[in-house]
């Protein structure tokens, strides 16, 4: 299991329009962990939701970590709750970061970004900078309010040079690829991020123009991952609302398992938590979810269900109402 | 259209209740192309229906004479309207009757007038509902990129399925099929394995962001990929029975499937399947109309012979692995919307 830090929410701000930069730190304003131009966090968000964002701004900065996140109109989730609900000093879990979009060692660089794709792009620019490789920046959004960090990009760099680009003046990746992209070379690399069409597009474009594939990078997708259960859970019991019988469930059982022991019929069908048979109301007590067909809302929601083949308890009992 | 109060046909294959929560919902009859002036017969929920056009304009009728009813569908038509051939009743704009020979002075009854059903014409189909609750109107299923100018729109055949619409949508749905099925039109026999996916609930159903290295070219010709390009299939599911899914080619091509299954009763389905894409354009559009015809032909006998024909909505009744995300979303999203057992009989 990767690590988890504690942070606050020390600012939020607009940043272009439609999007947040979120500014975390440390609650005892102790150092966070150091990370690279590419690194993301997992941000844990109330209702099981676990979110990937990319670190931004100044690498080398230890004043905390700084997430820009766009308004999603389609999202039901992640984005919804940091434009919608969070606030400046409330606490949130997230991971230590981690790489899997680092700069390489390159002679030259070009990055281009759409969008939210900004945000790992610009703290690369901002280590390239730093570290005195040439660059050219290339970013394409819809109209000029929606850049952000329009303001920093906006000021001359010693060694790179931004342009942003506005699909809205005819300036979309279709029509206006920019001339670094004609000139491959083994030293130059190119960075990629944005929406898969957006990547698909500049990588296609960058490969018919002679790049060599190993040169073009973005992130990996990651699908998100399925929920292990831990093996160091605690103990704890169950108790049916019907009849109050009550059985403890040890760290290595399920709530199933115990339930079908004491010769309790429990619907199951998948016994992987994805399918949601065995899905069952619950009267008291807190569920530390573990399937993965509930939605957040429902599993933030009032009317909770547990699911019986992989989910455990936040407390010391759970009562549940299945038939006997 | 006049209101009516909904009730089943008789003879309905469905649970009753189920019937009314489909009735609520929008359905595809006909493609728009194939509806002319002449009375052409379609059959939504074992209720049959006529339709036909009047100055260009579709109507959907319940295929009963108001008279002494005959079906609308045995006669013929003029430039007024579709005729009854029993008595020889006509029936013009919004299903009005304009003629009774018998009697050509006499003012004409409200009763006269054919039992209508509203009418959308989307994705080159004729879509109706029998039952619109008007305070809570259903929406119609949509298209990506059906109206985008770089796309060519192409409208299959009808297709006839001798199964449940439910099992027919939850099959398009199915990635874990591809390399048993369909291994002889696109799918790869040895890349069985399915990458993990996560269904996400919309206000509309559900969509899914598949990833694989499945592809979509068809099998024997060239495969245009370059090597391990990863495939992005987005399903967008439309409850009760409308999928689309857009399949993301190399670069910007993209081939936009609807799968639009009309549930003419519980063990028929006519699928429709309007398709867009923004390449191969010069390809004639009968060779898409035979490649799909040939993928839908291969699901047939899976659909045609799963038992029980009807779709368990108890999760418990079948047994799920984790390529099924989608189904279970699927039984999941019909189960919120209140079938019940959902047809078991
Ligand atoms: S049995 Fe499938 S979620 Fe528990
Ligand atoms: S039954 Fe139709 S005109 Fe008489
Ligand atoms: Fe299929």
């Amino acid at each position: 299991m990767r690590n988890t830090l504690e942070v606050m929410v020390e600012g939020i701000w607009r940043q272009g329009e439609g999007n947040l930069a979120v500014r975390l730190t440390a609650p005892d304003g102790a150092a966070l962990p150091g990370w690279s131009p590419g690194a993301h966090i997992d941000v844990h968000l109330p209702g099981g939701l676990v979110r990937q964002y990319s670190l931004t701004g100044n690498p080398a900065s230890r004043r905390g970590y700084l997430i820009c996140v766009a308004r999603d109109p389609d999202s039901r989730g992640g984005s919804r709750y940091i434009h919608e609900s969070l606030r400046p000093g409330q606490r949130l879990t997230i991971s230590t970061p981690r790489n899997l979009f680092p700069l390489e060692k390159a002679d030259r660089v070009v990055l281009m970004a759409a969008g939210i794709g900004i945000t790992p792009l610009y703290a690369m620019a901002r280590r390239l900078e730093d570290a005195g490789v040439p660059f050219t920046l290339h970013y394409y959004v819809r109209h000029p309010e929606q850049a952000a960090f329009r303001y920093q990009l906006g000021h001359p760099f010693r060694f790179g040079d931004c342009t942003i680009y506005h699909s809205s003046a005819g300036e979309s990746p279709r029509h206006a690829l920019p001339e670094a992209l004609t000139r491959p070379a083994t030293g130059t690399r190119l960075y990629l991020c944005g929406p898969d069409g957006f990547m698909d597009h500049v990588r296609q474009s960058a490969l018919t123009r002679g790049w060599s594939p190993e040169n073009i990078h973005s992130e990996a997708f990651q699908p998100p991952a399925p929920s292990a259960p831990a093996s160091s859970d605690n103990a704890f019991t169950v108790t049916l609302a019907s009849t109050g019988q009550r059985w403890p469930v040890a760290a290595d059982q399920t709530i199933a398992r115990v339930l079908l022991d004491n010769g309790i019929d429990v619907p199951l069908s998948c016994e992987m938590g994805i399918c949601g048979a065995c899905l069952t109301p619950v009267t008291e007590g807190t569920v530390d979810h573990r399937d993965s067909v509930q939605s957040a809302a429902e599993k933030s929601g009032p009317r909770q269900q547990v699911a019986l083949c992989c989910s455990r308890s936040l407390t010391e009992n759970l009562t549940i109402s299945l038939a006997p | 259209m006049k209101a009516h109060r909904p009730t089943p046909p008789a003879h309905c294959s469905f649970d009753p209740e189920d019937w009314l929560r489909l009735a609520r919902c929008w359905h595809p009859v006909a493609r728009a192309c194939d509806v002319d002036n002449k009375p052409h017969k379609a059959v939504l929920l074992d209720e049959p229906l006529v339709l036909y056009r009047i100055n260009g304009q579709a109507v959907v009728a319940r295929d009963v004479c108001p008279h002494r009813g005959v079906p609308l569908t045995l006669g013929f038509h003029d430039e007024a309207g579709i005729i009854c051939p029993y008595h020889g009743l006509r029936f013009g704009e919004d299903g009005r009757c304009n003629r009774i020979p018998a009697s050509p002075d006499q003012p004409i009854p409200a009763k006269l007038n054919l039992m209508t059903f509203p009418v959308e014409e989307r994705y080159g189909l004729v879509w109706t509902c029998l039952a619109p609750d008007t305070d809570n109107p259903a929406p119609l299923p949509t298209m990506p990129r059906w109206h985008d100018a770089a796309f060519q729109q192409i409208n299959c055949p009808p297709f006839d399925v001798n199964g449940f619409a439910g099992r027919q949508v939850e099959g398009f749905l199915d990635v874990a099929h591809f390399a048993w099925v369909h291994s002889a039109t696109f799918a790869d026999p040895d890349n069985s394995q399915v990458p993990d996916y996560s269904p996400q609930e919309t206000d509309y159903g559900f969509t899914a962001d598949y990833w694989s290295t499945v592809s979509n070219y068809p099998s024997g010709a060239e495969d245009r990929a370059p090597p391990d390009f990863r495939w992005l299939r987005r399903f967008e599911m439309h409850l009760p029975f409308t999928a689309t899914l857009t399949v993301h080619f190399p670069g910007e091509d993209r081939l936009v499937i609807m799968n639009a299954a009309s549930p003419v009763s519980a063990r028929k389905t006519r699928m429709f399947a309007p398709i867009a894409r923004n390449f191969d354009l010069h390809i004639p559009v009968g060779e898409v109309h035979a490649f799909n015809l040939r993928v839908f032909e291969e699901d047939r006998l899976m659909v045609e012979t799963q038992r029980p024909e009807k779709l368990p909505l108890d999760l418990t009744l079948e047994a799920h692995i984790p390529a099924d995300r989608s189904s279970i979303a699927y039984r999941r999203g019909l189960k919120k919307m209140g079938f019940g057992e959902f047809f078991l009989v």
